[in-house]
């Protein structure tokens, strides 16, 4: 980063002066003015390493006298160089004082053309059948620097494995290798999950992966963008279409709150009807967001969007119980009826993926009828509020913690509930950022924490109030920390107790002066991809738990699939009249509503959602439309126009003004706003496909974040904490897991990554499972609270602390416990 | 005098016999090289030459060609290699007969024949598919899809010459 | 399980470094003296033992020739054919001996008791040509000496095996 401390050196680069700032990489200095060094083996985000050679320039530097300092002349008054007798690789190098570089000669171009050849010498001529054909560094930097006929003998060539599946997900192909270990350094700088090495030496030097399931990291797909040849290529897009022959559309995951930045690659596709089908999706650059990394989920999580499941037209229910097709027009009449008869007793659930557009639209039509009962879905993470008042401040960057920096993980498993923020966070600890873990159990983000915490399953909130006192050298690094960010979950934690936790984080980082400045404050790890955005526009968990005590007569569920959630769900979803369903899936909430209207996904529209660090972010269009299905809040708006509302708008955008000027925290967030792009740096994208891989350039928008009220220098004061926790003997634990059986994964699970979704199972801890007479692998009846007991098999590795039982949420068709509980195991 | 000269012109014609053929009962000769209907080629032991690249579509300046790729299995073999053309479509309104796509063929599996007589009565028929444009196989020679033994055919381009 | 075996020499590696990750090497040899071969069982425990990831193990034990990764004879003959050691017949001997033993390169012989494979130098070029049995070096080798050598251990195999017999023929009366 460059600040105004940094010292800047002057450079010469192809007989022209620039300053850098000291200690920047060669290649990323030329890069930044526009001369390109090629590279293989280096990567911006990742130490060089020096491998390929193919960065080879000369160097030289300005002699100086050494009494005096002057600059020593020549005869014809030109400062005197002293070029270093042999070329240099760029990427190992750092500018310095009087640094000379010649990016192009003679005798660079012959090492080059050398450099080539050689990678050449056992390289296939796959390029016809070959993923990355179009769009591969090898073969632009063969045409552009490469020899054009080969001095090897074609029969020669050596022949290696073409086929070798790395885990499911991932093919190796060994021939087209060539070894210059950016995936193997991804994994083990980045990621953090050493799972990819090296194996043999010298020509026989190729990639394997040993760990079970094969190459077991979340973020494999990153090493497909990164490879700069078709070595590696992923199972998901395996000769699915030609780099040219694809658009690709600026879009976003829709699966966590990280709200990673993504391109849809998109093509038209005979499997999809001959319309515009998404191909694959790969990262975008947005290097506040998701710099450009993005996990498998994201990657490899699209399929549902063309699921066989998706309802294609709306149906209302008939007098007799069975559902019809019916039109939009005449559903819309119907929903319309039901809202205007219901007398004002109307709630709204809207699910985690609903966008700021779609709960908008419904506020606004629950209004228009008397209602503000609006509940945000799964009723399980409070604190949004919190977080827009402490909330990280505005500018926000996890790639500026370092040395000096504190970041605390508390009451969440970022690995399966955030994968990317996992990632930063542990990259901000190898730049000497302090972090913590605190949870009840042993997490992933353990392996990358300076400190542990662990405290008593449902205790976080009293806990945190006290580290102070448990761990007062923790606490100190964390209060007089430079810059510090929370990462605050509600794992183990009831809604109560979770606000109580969302307090303490807010009390201790209002106490310590961490808020309102960048870098500093609460990021709360909310389920799905709009939870901030849920808050902004009047949805909360606590008026969900209230609409579930208070039935209404109708309730609008959008988008949130409340029965293969919540074990409860059918108990009090019958006590409400009618339910009006806005849908993508045919799901049990929707067998039993009076009215169904099919929405659309993220694919086939477009929209905005609040990230976790409340950044309004905008998707576009990638999909062709499936069936008669729209997007939400055109539906929710239709309805409203005929109970006489106001005409219904005619696109995202309108509403997004409507937001803008209804709700002051979206002010400056129009999408011409949110399409707003700026340099970033690394440059990566466009023809760069040699510096940083294929991630894609951000042309989309980077969006906009909202200042929390800190950031605006309104006084956050201190809040209560009230605790809450379960008694029991046996506490069962929701968790939740990244690869699930949730609606919205289960075509991805079909598709290709089966071996990778756990089957169901709870974690029992080694003392209880004795008691009990449980050994690991047996089939055990779990009953939590008042849920329906659930038959999963027991695992005892040591993951659950004691009296505590650990259960994902989701893995099973079934509904487990949505919150915390006391609750018994029994073996069957 | 020049009426006579003309005239012996015309007589001299009179004699001669026509240059016009009776189209379609009877037919010109062809050029060895002239740019007809496409042929999807096959190997002699019958698989497709047909990798499914896609170059043919990427080289058409008339964008008439759509090819979508699949994986190959020992199993359901089609042409050589992992990847073969599951679908195959050629425009025929839309083609202009340049023959860029046999240019841009690797393993000269799309050949420009000499059957020229396209007509449509319907827009559809002018989208010759995959079943249309591959060759049939020789007598006694397996179609495609064949079952192979593992890891004979693990290349796409069976031949590989040093390029001049 | 190595970790019960060899406790006490495993403990007695781990106290020469630093790290548990820097014991990974004598490990993996310790294993191959166990398994006869590095085999994947090893490296899962190995891996557990120096705390990494098996892939890692596996990078090592890949790079490193003194590990063998395949199941090898009881009498793994590595012959030099670097450059001194060529000059002084190293690749005729080397020929020579698989064509006696019937092997091919890196092949063993058929009653499991001979591998052989060729190497790089392995520093005894004054004394070529020569070999490494299971570590140990044979020197100034010539085919008739080697053939002596090939009889003995083949007879202290026998040795070794009618042994073994006895014992359990002993155990089970």
């Amino acid at each position: 980063m460059v600040t105004a401390m940094t010292k800047l050196v002057k450079v010469i680069i192809d007989d022209r002066e620039y300053d850098f700032p000291a200690g920047m990489n060669l290649v990323d200095a030329a890069k930044q003015v526009d001369v390109t060094i090629p590279v293989f083996c280096y990567h911006p985000k990742m130490k060089p390493v020096g491998m390929c050679r193919m960065c080879l320039v000369e160097v030289g530097n300005i002699q100086k006298d050494r009494a005096t300092g002057e600059v020593l002349l020549d005869d014809s008054g030109n400062p005197q160089i002293r070029w270093m007798p042999k070329l240099q690789t760029a990427c190992t190098m750092n500018v310095s004082d009087g640094l000379v570089l010649r990016s192009t000669s003679k005798a660079v171009d012959e090492a080059r053309r050398n450099v080539v050849e050689f990678l050449l010498t056992s390289h296939p001529l796959d390029c016809p059948i070959c993923d990355k054909g179009g769009e591969c560094p090898l073969q632009n930097q063969t045409m552009e620097y490469g020899p054009g006929e080969s001095r090897m003998n074609f029969e020669d060539k050596k022949h290696l494995d073409k086929h070798v599946p790395l885990g499911d997900l991932i093919f190796l192909d060994e021939e087209r290798c060539i070894q210059c270990g950016r995936c193997v350094r991804f994994q083990a700088e980045v990621a953090g999950d050493d799972v990819l090495a090296f194996h043999e030496r010298g020509r026989d030097l190729q990639i394997i992966t040993v760990s079970d399931p094969g190459f077991d990291t979340y973020f494999s797909g990153n090493t497909t963008d990164i490879c700069p040849v078709g070595a590696l290529t992923t199972t998901d897009f395996r000769f699915g279409a030609r780099p040219w022959e694809m658009n690709s559309v600026p879009t976003l995951c829709n699966h966590c709150p990280v709200g990673c930045n993504t391109s849809a690659s998109t093509r038209l596709d005979r499997d999809f009807g001959g319309k515009t089908m998404i191909k694959r999706i790969m990262a975008r650059q947005n290097e506040q967001v998701n710099e450009i990394w993005m996990c498998d989920k994201g990657r490899f999580g699209h399929h549902f969007t063309r699921s066989e499941d998706r309802l294609l037209q709306p149906m209302v229910r008939a007098a007799g119980g069975s559902l019809s097709r019916e039109t939009w027009a005449d559903a819309v009449a119907a929903a319309a009826k039901l809202l205007g008869d219901a007398n004002g007793s109307v709630a709204v659930i809207a699910g985690p993926s609903a966008t700021n557009e779609d709960l908008f639209t419904l506020k606004q039509l629950a209004a228009g009828v008397g209602s503000t009962r609006l509940g945000a879905w799964p009723p399980t993470h409070a604190g949004a509020d919190l977080v827009a008042k402490v909330g990280v401040g505005k500018g926000t960057n996890l790639s500026n913690l370092g040395k000096g920096d504190a970041v605390l993980v508390i009451a969440t498993d970022l690995e399966e509930e955030a994968p990317i923020w996992r990632l930063r966070v542990k990259t901000a600890h190898d730049r000497g950022a302090y972090v913590v873990v605190a949870n009840a159990r042993k997490t992933r983000m353990d392996d990358f924490a300076d400190a542990v915490t662990m405290y008593q399953t449902g205790h976080a909130a009293t806990a945190f109030a006290d580290l102070r006192k448990q761990h007062p050298e923790v606490a100190e690094r964390l209060i007089n920390a430079n810059n510090l960010v929370v990462f605050a979950g509600a794992e183990g934690l009831t809604l109560d107790g979770s606000r109580a936790l969302m307090q303490a984080c807010a009390n201790f980082l209002i106490e310590t002066n961490h808020v309102g400045r960048a870098n500093n404050g609460l990021v709360g790890v909310f389920p799905g991809a709009n939870a901030m955005g849920q808050h902004y526009l009047g949805f909360s968990p606590e008026a969900t738990r209230d609409i579930i005590a208070n039935p209404p007569k109708v309730l609008i569920l959008a988008q949130a699939d409340v029965v293969a959630d919540d074990p409860a769900a059918a108990a009090w979803l019958s006590k409400v009249e009618t339910v009006i369903s806005l849908s993508l899936f045919d799901d049990e909430a929707t067998r039993q509503a009076k009215v169904v209207l099919p929405v659309q996904s993220f694919a086939e529209r477009d929209g905005s959602y609040t990230n976790g660090e409340r950044r309004v972010q905008r998707f576009y269009t990638a999909q062709g439309p499936i069936g008669e299905a729209i997007p939400a809040w055109q539906a929710v708006a239709r309805i409203a126009e005929k109970l006489g509302q106001g005409k219904a708008r005619l696109s995202a955008a309108q509403v997004m003004n409507d937001i803008v000027a209804a709700i002051p925290a979206f002010a400056g967030c129009k999408y011409s706003d949110l399409a707003k792009v700026e340099a970033q740096f690394p440059q990566v994208g466009g023809d760069d496909l040699y510096y940083g891989g294929t991630s894609y350039k951000n042309t989309g928008g980077l969006g906009v974040q909202i200042a929390s009220a800190a950031d605006n220098g309104e006084a956050v004061a201190l809040g209560d904490v009230k605790a809450d926790a379960v008694k029991g003997d046996l506490i069962v634990v929701p968790t939740v897991r990244l690869y699930n059986r949730e609606r919205v994964f289960q075509a991805s699970e079909a598709q290709l990554m089966a071996a990778r979704v756990a089957a169901p199972y709870v974690e029992i801890n080694a003392e209880d499972a004795a008691r009990l007479a449980i050994h690991d692998g047996d089939m055990v009846q779990v009953s939590a609270g008042a849920a329906q007991p659930v038959k999963v098999r027991a695992h005892v590795n040591g993951a659950a602390p004691k009296g505590t039982v650990l259960l994902p949420r989701n893995l099973q068709q079934t509904a487990t416990a949505l919150t915390i509980a006391a609750g018994t195991v029994t073996k069957v | 005098m020049n009426i006579l000269r003309g005239f012996a012109t015309t007589f001299k014609h009179l004699l001669e016999e026509p240059i016009t053929v009776q189209y379609p009962e009877q037919m010109r000769p062809f050029r060895e090289r002239y740019k007809g209907r496409h042929h999807l080629r096959r190997y002699e032991n019958g698989l497709e030459k047909c990798i499914g690249c896609a170059l043919c579509a990427a080289a058409c300046p008339a964008d008439a060609i759509w090819v979508e790729a699949a994986e190959n299995t020992d199993e359901q073999r089609f042409s050589p290699g992992e990847r073969y053309a599951k679908t195959y479509e050629i425009n025929m309104l839309r083609c202009i007969f340049c023959g860029y796509c046999e240019d841009a063929c690797p393993t000269q599996a799309i050949q420009l024949g000499h059957e020229h007589q396209l007509s449509f009565t319907d827009r559809q028929d002018a989208i010759f598919t995959k079943d249309m444009l591959i060759d049939p196989t020789a007598i006694g020679v397996a179609g495609t899809p064949q079952q192979v033994e593992p890891g004979v055919y693990t290349r796409s381009i069976p031949d590989m010459e040093n390029p001049r | 399980m190595l970790a019960e075996k060899y406790a006490a020499r495993i403990d007695q590696i781990f106290s020469k470094y630093p790290t548990k990750r820097s014991a990974v090497m004598p490990l993996l040899h310790l294993a191959q003296e166990e398994f006869g071969y590095v085999n994947e069982e090893a490296i899962q425990q190995v891996a557990v033992l120096c705390d990494m990831d098996p892939t890692q193990v596996q990078s090592i034990a890949g790079f490193y020739t003194m590990y063998s990764e395949r199941p090898k004879g009881k009498y793994w003959l590595q012959v030099c054919t670097d450059l001194a050691c060529a000059l002084r017949g190293a690749d005729k001997f080397h020929k020579e001996l698989k064509e006696h033993l019937g092997v091919e390169e890196g092949g063993t012989t058929e009653d499991g008791l001979f591998t052989v494979e060729h190497v790089m130098c392995l520093a005894a070029c004054d004394k070529a040509p020569m070999l490494q049995c299971n570590f140990h070096f044979e020197e100034n080798l010539d085919m008739d000496k080697m053939k002596a050598r090939i009889e003995a251990w083949r007879a202290e195999a026998a040795a070794e095996k009618s042994g073994a017999k006895k014992a359990s023929a002993k155990t089970k009366a």
